[in-house]
């Protein structure tokens, strides 16, 4: 839907210089609290700067770069990352849409479910983090006491070096899944409701619907949903702090929380910020990739 | 069948028509149920710590109903461990941050809706600070408050979550004003009213609910951030999710006092959030919706 210019005619004179006042504000801040952090920040990734040396900061070129491809530790950390990253978007992305093709055929109470879905999403990082640090106890937790129950081994989870990983996975599905699905049922709801007549008239059967019309229209907002999660995939810092700190040993030390390692622990500013900037690159090229994938027309379609 | 519902929220969150068969109604049915119980339940095991006797935390078998209710756990957790302070804090960041927000977002939102200011560029950017990981601004900006004598203030964090906040309250005030129809703002205008004039008692007022849902939005995330809150806090300002990692670090039996502070840390997020029913899919999906 386009939208209507006020008064076009008065657009150079008073409209013009109150359109520019507003948003000037906004901007200007924006600027000092990201653009320009962020060019310092890219600065900084060419110095050799560390608050644990005596030697003042100076200019060593590309070498942080160059050092990233021999620290072995950021190999595991990208690792980490991606495993992480692979993982909880599959399985967020499929139980997404299965809980929002289900919540879509509610007679009625769809969005009261859906809000109370939508909890975990909404919960502060540290609570969760709280809430899952009690379930995963290896002695008083409901977890180990469910598995007991079913005669299966007792878990060590996130104090395991081999389960830590799949611990913060499920923590991760846990907390983003009901986001997925509020994001895929707002994209069902938002179809033309032609679509499904049509295919009535044509005597599809519904999850024939399902699969042949509902999942390709959704395509636009699935793409935009993995993009949301890819990003905070790469992101993720909160549940790793608060649940494992990187450990045990480094089998849980993403990228972001080995940035914040290198940054707020061994004070090596350069590095730190290195890796933040290849971070920031990998979730650029990821997302354009995504984008263009998922938004390539069907083609050959009937 | 193809029970089609009332028509609601400019159509958004209407019904599409059920196609379904007996028999998918009834795994629907099975599915969310299975679902509810698995997003909840935690949330149910939070909620049972935080009024739970101190000799049922630690249990084996854990106990699942406790005994009685013990509110002890609240009042300690209050005073003993901080929660008051936590609580005050973490309020005083959201609400000025949000506050700021607000008005530099509004306005910066109807430049951009009714002027388009800066073409599409200018409102790309705003949202764009949204996705960037707070850990690439982290150590410029942990330099820069530390240079001012800054870190672990009020002023830092509230500043600091402007980077959300901002972003937030434009981005979706910008849609708001988009929906309204200008014919009353430019009525006013040719009745001699300044753009100003237009803007705060024409335009202002009749987005007053959007107003209002987005600035509860925005409280939800500042009361909730967690990152920023780590890494610039040494200890004076300390938000709720800064003492959540703190505690569980250091008093990691505690968990009846903990879980009453996390318990306290949730309830006023959860009660927006089914306040906001209605704006929940505008207010979180960062435009992966074509909204308006």
């Amino acid at each position: 839907m386009a939208t209507r210019v006020v008064g076009r005619r008065q657009a150079s004179g008073g409209g013009r210089r109150f359109a520019l006042l507003t948003v000037a504000p906004a901007t200007l801040l924006l600027v000092g609290i990201s653009i320009f952090p962020l060019l310092y920040a890219l600065r900084l990734s060419f110095m050799q700067d560390s608050l644990l040396s005596v030697a003042p900061p100076r200019f060593i070129g590309l070498a942080n770069y160059g050092h990233l491809f021999h620290d072995s530790l950021f190999w595991t950390s990208l690792g980490v990352t991606a495993v992480f990253a692979v993982s909880v978007i599959t399985v967020q992305l499929v139980a997404g849409l299965v809980i929002a093709l289900a919540l879509d055929r509610l007679p009625r109470y769809q969005q009261v479910i859906a809000t109370i879905l939508l909890i975990p999403s909404i919960l502060s990082p540290s609570v969760v983090s709280f809430q899952w640090r009690q379930l995963f106890d290896y002695y008083s937790g409901p977890l180990n006491y469910f598995l007991g129950l079913l005669h299966l081994p007792l878990q060590g989870w996130t104090a395991s070096p081999r389960e830590a990983l799949p611990a913060l996975v499920l923590v991760d599905f846990w907390e983003w899944t009901p986001f997925m699905v509020l994001l895929i049922f707002a994209g069902i709801k938002s179809l033309p409701k032609s679509v499904f007549e049509a295919a009535r008239v044509d005597g599809s059967s519904s999850w024939q619907v399902t699969i042949f019309q509902t999942l390709p229209l959704l395509r636009r907002v699935i793409a935009i949903a993995v993009i949301l999660r890819l990003i905070g995939a790469f992101k993720v810092f909160d549940i790793i702090y608060s649940l494992t700190a990187g450990g045990p040993g480094t089998s849980t030390e993403s990228l972001a929380f080995y940035t914040y390692v290198q940054g707020f622990r061994y004070f090596d500013l350069g590095y730190s910020t290195t890796m933040a900037f290849v971070t920031l690159i990998m979730i650029t090229v990821l997302a354009r990739l995504i984008l263009g994938f998922m938004e390539r027309p069907v083609g050959r379609a009937a | 069948m193809a029970a089609t519902a009332p028509t609601r929220g400019r159509g958004r969150l209407a019904a599409t028509p059920v196609v379904h068969a007996g028999a998918g109604r009834w795994i629907a049915y099975i599915g969310i149920g299975i679902g509810v119980i698995f997003f909840l339940f935690p949330v149910y095991w939070m909620l049972g710590t935080a009024v739970k006797p101190p000799n049922e935390w630690l249990t084996n078998p854990p106990v699942f109903i406790p005994s009685r209710l013990y509110f002890a756990n609240f009042t300690d957790a209050l005073f003993f461990y901080n929660g008051l302070k936590g609580l005050m804090d973490s309020a005083i960041v959201a609400i000025c941050s949000t506050a700021i927000g607000m008005v530099i977002g509004t306005l910066a939102a109807y430049s951009i809706a009714r002027f388009r200011t800066g073409g599409g560029n200018l409102s790309f950017f705003i949202l764009s600070v949204l996705f960037m990981p707070p850990v690439a601004v982290a150590i410029p900006m942990f330099l820069f408050w530390s240079n001012l004598g800054l870190v672990d203030t009020y002023i830092a964090l509230i500043v600091q979550y402007l980077i959300f906040t901002v972003p937030f309250v434009t981005w979706l005030m910008k849609g708001f004003f988009q929906d309204l129809p200008v014919e009353l703002e430019e009525s006013a205008l040719v009745n001699g009213a300044s753009r100003l004039r237009a803007f705060w008692e024409v335009a202002l007022p009749s987005v007053r609910p959007a107003l209002v849902a987005t600035a509860l939005f925005a409280l939800i995330f500042t009361w909730n951030e967690f990152t920023f809150a780590v890494l610039l806090s040494r200890g004076r300002v300390t938000t709720l999710p800064f003492i959540l990692p703190t505690l569980m670090e250091s008093h990691n039996i505690l968990w009846g006092d903990i879980a009453a502070i996390a318990t306290i840390g949730a309830l006023p997020v959860v009660i927006i959030a089914f306040a906001l029913q209605r704006y929940l899919v505008r207010g979180l999906s960062f435009g992966a919706i074509k909204s308006t």
